[in-house]
């Protein structure tokens, strides 16, 4: 097992800037997702680390050994592919121990590694059959087993589970996670996926436009977002976003709503901060749907006044849409069993705690 | 039980209709039948006609010793039946048997080169050079000259005092005056390379289309689990190159076998009888020693051989199919 350390790494396709001067740390034996929309980077920068791209610039480090100049097939790296690339002219037993065959192992320990692998996988039972007719779920784990044979130093997954169905999508994230934990596997998982990369990660990497945004802990990620691009995109329903300036009064500091005039009153530390920050009349709140809570009646003065919209019934939730001043929309996931009518005037809590302030022109977070 | 119970009443139900709905059906659908027919029928007598009526033709004149200088036209062949003699003639016919030899080796020589040629140049090919497009267009004139143009070119450029033995003498320092085309074995090794230069580039585009279509990420994935170039090719390229490099060689060598313009304006088949392909040969005894009904039999021969050896070289295309159902 290694670790894998990129540095001021580079790709252009161009004049085209697919990568950005990306700087990070996958630490060894631990479960990384890189998570970005489609065209962020992510698969690029996937296949520089396993060699099937040239960076422009910059450097691959596995633990402290420079990787550049080493051909893919020599960097010990498994690689699952998004549409599997299972040998299709072959049987799943040829596929999975196609790794071994190509290092001349003999026959019998193939066999046998093979047996172990297919084990592992509940794969037992197929191992004759033609790999092409199997079914995209089988595929994939075959997929898995053809790269965890030659036991690789580092396990990179490009969206390995987007084409699967839901059900055993969910499953297969539980097994992964299961296999890195019980065999120590450094792995680093490419998704646009929030869903898996929360739930699998220890370490995520935002990226956007060729740009790492974060590198942290599913946690961090989720509740110090660094700037709006990560708070928008992680989270579903997303952030609720207003658009506000900072006033002080009276020795107290206010965010106020520039469409309206709803006005959270701050504490002394997020006061202090913004009282000293430059551009503090171009700010942004954000709080997220799951830490707004909705009242009847205006208990306490720092409720936030607003009007139902229309409501969302989920299930084992309820998103509300209701219109905070004049053209801010507002989402608050309220209890399932919430049927308020269009047009109610609700009442909104916001916890300080859960508070987000982004300037609006650089869309940093400040804290 | 919903359905069994729904079933019978709308059967009960449609019934009549049913009835006579089929039997207004059926007349209407055998005037369309017959009109259908009619639409199709001079198209498909014609077809029959080209297809079947030569073949037959072939097949009545073999079975005859008839020939224009007896007298008489080939519908007249009859008076000369003699059994299938000419069958047991061609059986015995060494000449026959030894150009049919020569010709499966020049076909067997030139389509083999032609293959590993294509094949490599495809290779090249994958990567992007400068003036790629120019070497690509190239590749093809070839496939584009007349044969027998290519031919007679050949046969200038294999003269003793042609631009092959002058480029020789410049690289050896000293006159080299071979006389390629009179020659038993170089007048082979001519033929042979005129082949392939003529069709070298129909195997290129074949088999650069096949190396397009293969799967990009079975590559890459063979390539991380550490293939060298040699076991991608060995494991993944050519077990799914299989199907085309098949078709690519039958087609190849069904048309080598009737190699004869190339042959015929650059040695005659000669020296002697050295370059004698079976086409020259059919030629010979067809057009100047004028046994018609030999040359059908010797000719009838040839197709049953050449269809044997197709539907053995066409089998492995077949199993797949087969497993399936």
């Amino acid at each position: 097992m290694a670790s894998v350390r990129l540095e001021n790494l580079r790709k252009e396709f161009g004049s085209v800037v697919a990568v950005k001067e990306l700087n990070l740390h996958f630490p060894d034996k631990k479960f990384a997702a890189i998570l970005g929309p489609s065209g962020c980077g992510k698969t690029t920068t996937m296949n520089m680390i396993a060699g099937l791209e040239t960076p422009t610039r910059g450097s691959i480090y596995f633990d402290d050994r420079r990787m550049n100049d080493v051909p893919p097939g020599k960097r010990d790296v498994g690689f699952v592919f998004q549409n599997y690339a299972i040998f299709t002219h072959m049987t799943v037993a040829e596929n999975i121990g196609f790794g071994l065959k190509i290092r001349g192992v003999d026959e019998a320990t193939i066999r046998r590694e093979v047996g172990q692998i297919a084990e592992l996988l509940e794969l037992t039972d197929m191992l004759n059959v033609n790999a092409g007719r199997l079914s995209v779920n089988d595929m994939q784990k075959v997929a898995l087993g053809r790269s965890m044979i030659v036991k690789p130093r580092i396990f990179l997954l490009d969206e390995p589970f987007s084409n699967l169905d839901a059900a055993f999508r969910a499953y297969m994230r539980g097994e992964l996670k299961r296999i890195q934990r019980e065999i120590g596997q450094t792995m680093i998982y490419v998704t646009h996926d929030q869903v898996e990369a929360m739930s699998m990660a220890d370490n995520i990497a935002v990226m956007d436009f060729g740009v790492l945004q974060q590198f942290g802990t599913p946690d961090e990620i989720y509740n110090q977002p660094v700037n709006l691009f990560v708070a928008n995109f992680i989270g579903s329903p997303n952030m609720n976003f207003i658009p506000c300036y900072f006033r002080s009064e009276d020795g107290k500091g206010y965010l106020v709503q520039k469409r309206g005039n709803a006005r959270i009153l701050l504490d002394d530390r997020r006061r202090q901060l913004l009282e000293q920050h430059p551009g503090n009349q171009d700010l942004i709140w954000g709080a997220r749907p799951e830490h707004l809570t909705l009242h009847s009646e205006p208990s306490r003065s720092e409720y936030l006044r607003a009007t139902v919209r229309f409501l969302e019934p989920l299930g084992p939730k309820t998103v509300v849409h209701l219109e905070l001043g004049d053209q801010d929309t507002i989402k608050v996931i309220a209890h399932p069993s919430y049927r308020e009518k269009a047009g109610t005037v609700q009442w909104i809590e916001i916890n300080p705690k859960y508070l987000h302030v982004f300037d609006a022109k650089t869309g940093f977070a400040i804290r | 039980m919903d359905s069994n119970v729904a079933i019978p009443a709308v059967q009960e139900e449609q019934v009549k209709p049913a009835a006579r709905l089929r039997r207004r059906r059926f007349l209407d659908m055998s005037d369309v039948r017959f009109f259908t027919i009619s639409l199709t029928a001079p198209a498909q007598y014609v077809l029959l006609f080209i297809i079947m009526f030569p073949l037959l033709a072939e097949v009545y004149i073999s079975l005859t010793a008839w020939t224009p200088t007896r007298g008489g036209d080939w519908t007249q062949a009859y008076r000369f039946w003699d059994w299938g003699r000419n069958y047991v003639e061609v059986f015995r016919d060494l000449a026959f048997w030894q150009a049919l030899g020569r010709t499966f080796l020049i076909a067997g020589v030139a389509v083999s080169l032609e293959f590993l040629l294509g094949l490599g140049i495809a290779f090249l090919f994958l990567d992007e050079f400068p003036g790629k497009r120019v070497f690509y267009a190239l590749m093809l004139v070839p496939m584009m000259i007349v044969p027998a143009v290519a031919g007679y070119v050949f046969w200038l450029f294999f003269q003793s005092n042609g631009p092959l033995n002058a480029i020789i003498s410049l690289l050896i320092g000293q006159p080299f005056t071979l006389t390629w085309l009179a020659n038993d074995v170089t007048a082979m090794i001519a033929v042979i390379v005129a082949e392939v230069w003529e069709w070298t580039p129909l195997m290129f585009l074949i088999m650069l289309s096949g190396l397009v279509g293969l799967p990009e990420d079975q590559m890459r994935a063979a390539t991380m689990l550490g293939a060298t170039f040699w076991q991608k090719f060995r494991y993944l390229m050519l077990p799914m190159l299989k199907p085309i490099i098949i078709i690519a060689l039958v087609i190849r060598g069904m048309e080598a076998v009737k190699i004869f313009d190339m042959v015929y304006l650059m040695t005659q088949g000669g020296p002697a009888q050295a370059t004698e392909t079976i086409s020259i040969y059919m030629y010979k005894i067809a057009f100047q020693q004028v046994r018609w009904s030999y040359a059908a039999a010797a000719a009838m021969t040839i197709l049953v051989i050449m269809t044997i050896l197709a539907s053995y070289a066409l089998r492995p295309l077949q199993a797949p199919q087969r497993e399936v159902a």
